[in-house]
Formats: structure tokens, sequence, C-alpha cells
């Protein structure tokens, strides 16, 4: 019964979140081509891979670290990417993002692969010091000039979806095969991340 | 559970946002209706109706119910103040402040009663004055504004009596999850404002 309603609950929140921005027609594009409504938003991190296995290693972590870790950084991330947003949208310069976004998947697939368990605020820390820099980039590439409120919202789901599906995967970590498949990805994803630093991807 | 079914039917009804529908009277419905559907269908007006809610139906009763009443009280001084003045304002910006300011209390878990009726007082005013049609007669525009004014007020009732039911431990990281990117998504939003209007104009 209790679960039942748990679940209700999570339908409460998660289904206006989502509907609110699916139900959003394609009524603008900017100069680049680019949608400015939710799918253009939604689709804007998930067609850049190295966003995207970063975004999947905070998921992969946080449910590695277990609670609280393993919503304290999903919450962590999105604030602080939105303050890197703000800044790129702001043209803002920040040195070396494309180089921090890959040290970002070096690092959080890392710390998956080695199974590295630092206290929560080290974390958290570590993924909104790296969120900083998906921000900026995602901030820099956003269309000015367009009321974004629907894009914004589907940016901010597909990140949160990436790191559902990171946790999603990670909760494997509790049985010991599991634990085995988790580290090897974490361990793809780090070394992912030292290809798109020496630009081999 | 009747009332949650309830409260998350309401939330996903009015959650089925179409954007770049705001100030603009929706084709065809037009009166006190047209105004309900307005409050409900813009957006950024639908997730300060589900932040505000939220972070009430975290409050105890008395203080729940001060909230919905100051947020009604401002919200019907503001649609006054809307149907006199005709001038843009800064509204749309001070709500997106106070729907991120809400965003980061849930995410935070830290729901003080004096800065949610603050925020609740804020955020009723300026989504009242955030709710005045463009292109509309005076009369025309009376009834959508008092239909928008009835259709906050209902919507945020339901949302907030239905969050009282957020009460589990899954549910609760859920909602500090939504509102991690309320938050984001108004960080987001408000800078890409602010930096078209100094691009643009």
């Amino acid at each position: 019964m209790r679960l039942r309603t748990n679940a209700l609950g999570l339908l409460a929140i998660a289904v206006p979140l989502v509907l609110a921005a699916v139900t959003t027609p394609a009524l603008a594009h900017s100069e680049n081509g680019v949608a400015i409504d939710f799918w253009g938003g939604f689709t804007h991190p998930i067609f850049g891979p190295d966003h995207v296995i970063a975004m999947v290693a905070v998921g992969l972590w946080g449910a590695f670290l277990g609670a609280p870790a393993i919503w304290t950084l999903p919450v962590v991330f999105p604030l602080v990417m939105a303050v890197g947003g703000a800044l790129g949208v702001a043209g803002l310069p920040l040195p070396g993002v494309e180089t921090g976004i890959a040290v970002s998947a070096i690092m959080l697939g890392g710390m998956v692969a080695f199974a590295a368990k630092p206290p929560l605020w080290i974390a958290a820390v570590l993924v909104g010091a790296f969120a900083i820099f998906h921000g900026h980039a995602h901030g820099a590439e956003l269309p000015v000039g367009a009321d974004a409120v629907a894009f914004s919202m589907g940016f901010v789901v597909a990140t949160g979806t990436l790191h559902l599906g990171g946790i999603t995967f990670g909760g494997l970590s509790h049985w010991p095969a599991g634990s085995i498949a988790v580290r090897v990805a974490g361990g793809v994803i780090s070394l992912l991340g030292f290809a798109y630093l020496g630009k081999i991807l | 559970m009747t009332r949650l079914f309830c409260a998350a039917l309401v939330v996903c009804l009015f959650g089925s946002a179409t954007p770049a529908l705001a100030h603009a009277p929706i084709m065809g419905i037009g009166g006190v209706f047209g105004g309900v559907i307005h409050a409900m269908l813009v957006p950024e007006h639908g997730l300060t109706l589900l932040a505000l809610g939220l972070v009430l139906g975290r409050q105890k009763q008395d203080a729940r119910r001060s909230g919905m009443l100051i947020f009604a009280a401002l919200l019907t001084c503001g649609l006054v103040a809307a149907a006199l003045i005709g001038e843009e304002t800064v509204a749309a910006d001070l709500l997106l402040v106070a729907t991120g300011a809400l965003g980061l209390l849930i995410a935070a878990a830290w729901t003080p009663p004096r800065l949610v009726l603050g925020l609740a007082a804020l955020a009723g005013l300026m989504f009242a004055l955030d709710s005045k049609p463009d292109g509309t007669s005076a009369v025309e525009s009376t009834r959508m504004l008092i239909g928008s004014g009835l259709g906050a007020a209902l919507a945020l009732a339901a949302v907030a009596e239905g969050a009282v039911y957020l009460r589990g431990h899954a549910l609760l990281i859920a909602a500090r999850v939504a509102g991690s990117w309320i938050a984001a998504i108004g960080i987001m939003v408000l800078s890409l404002r602010i930096v078209t209007r100094m691009t643009i104009g």
C-alpha cells in the first residue's frame, strides 16, 4: 500500500514535469537551425557524446557511493551546471572547456572504475566543478533571442534522464557480478574521456 | 489515495502545457475560461505553481493555508494592477527569480515559513502582473485576468494539498531532484533573457 502511494507520488512529480515539456510544438528555430523547443533542448546534451558519458558517470558514481550521494550528486549537478550555463550565455570566457569536459569523463569514470569512495562533500565539489564546464559549453551554444523556457526544460530533463540512466545501471553494483560490470563501465567511460582529450574521437 | 489521484491529475493537466502562448489569447478560447487555461498553459507559470505547491506542501497546515491565502491576496492585488497598467514590467523576470528560489528551497529541503510566505507573496504578485493578455479589449482582458486568478489559485491549492502526501523517503528525494531542476531552469532562462535584452534590446 505504502509502495503504491510512493509510486503515485513519484508520478505526481515526474509526469507534470515531463508533460509540461513534451507537449511543446516546434514553434521556432534559431539562426543555426537549433529548434527552440523542448526537443531542441532535450537533444542538445544527448547529441554530445562527451557530455553523455560524463552525465552517465555522475549517475554511476552516485549509485556506487550509495545514499545520500545517489541523490545529492544529481541535485548538485544541474544547479551548478545552470550557473555555468549562465556564464556561457553571458559570454564570459572559461578556459579549457572542452578539456574540462574530457577530464570530467576521465575522472568520474575513473572514480567508478577504481571504486573510489571519498567523503560526500568531496564528491559533490568534484561533480560541481565539472558541471561548470558542461553548463558553460551548453550555455555558449544556446540560441539568444528565444524565450527558452521549454528549451531549458528539455535541456535539464535530458541531463536528469542521463543521470537516471547511470543510477539505474549503477544499481547493479549491489551484486558482485554487477559491481564488476559497473566498474568496467566506469573504465570504458574513462578511456573514452582520454580519447576525447587526445582528440581521437 | 483518491486525493492523491486527483492532485496528480490536476497537476498533469496544468502541466500539459504549450509554450510560447504567453500573453496571447488562445485561438478560439477567451473570457474567464481562456484566462484559466492561460494560467495553466504558460510553462513558467506552471513551474511557479508546481514549485510553490511543493514548498507549501512541506509546511504545516496553518502555514500552508497562510501561504495560499497570501498568494491569493497578492494575486488579486496584482490582477487589479495588471488591469490598470498597460506597459511592460519586469514581472516575468521576478517571477522566474521567485520560482528559482523556491526550487532551491525544495532542493535544499529547507523551507523556513517566513521566507516561504515572502516568496508566495512575490510569486502571487508577479504571476498576476505577468498574466495580462496582449491585444484584447479592456472587457475581454478583465475577464481573462479573472480567469487567470481563479486558475492559478485552484491549481496552487491542488498541488499544495497533493504535495502533503509526498511523505516517503523516495518521494522526498524525487521532490528535491525536481526542485533542483526547477531552480536550474529558472537560472538558465533568466540569464538568457537578461543577455537577450542586453544584446537585442
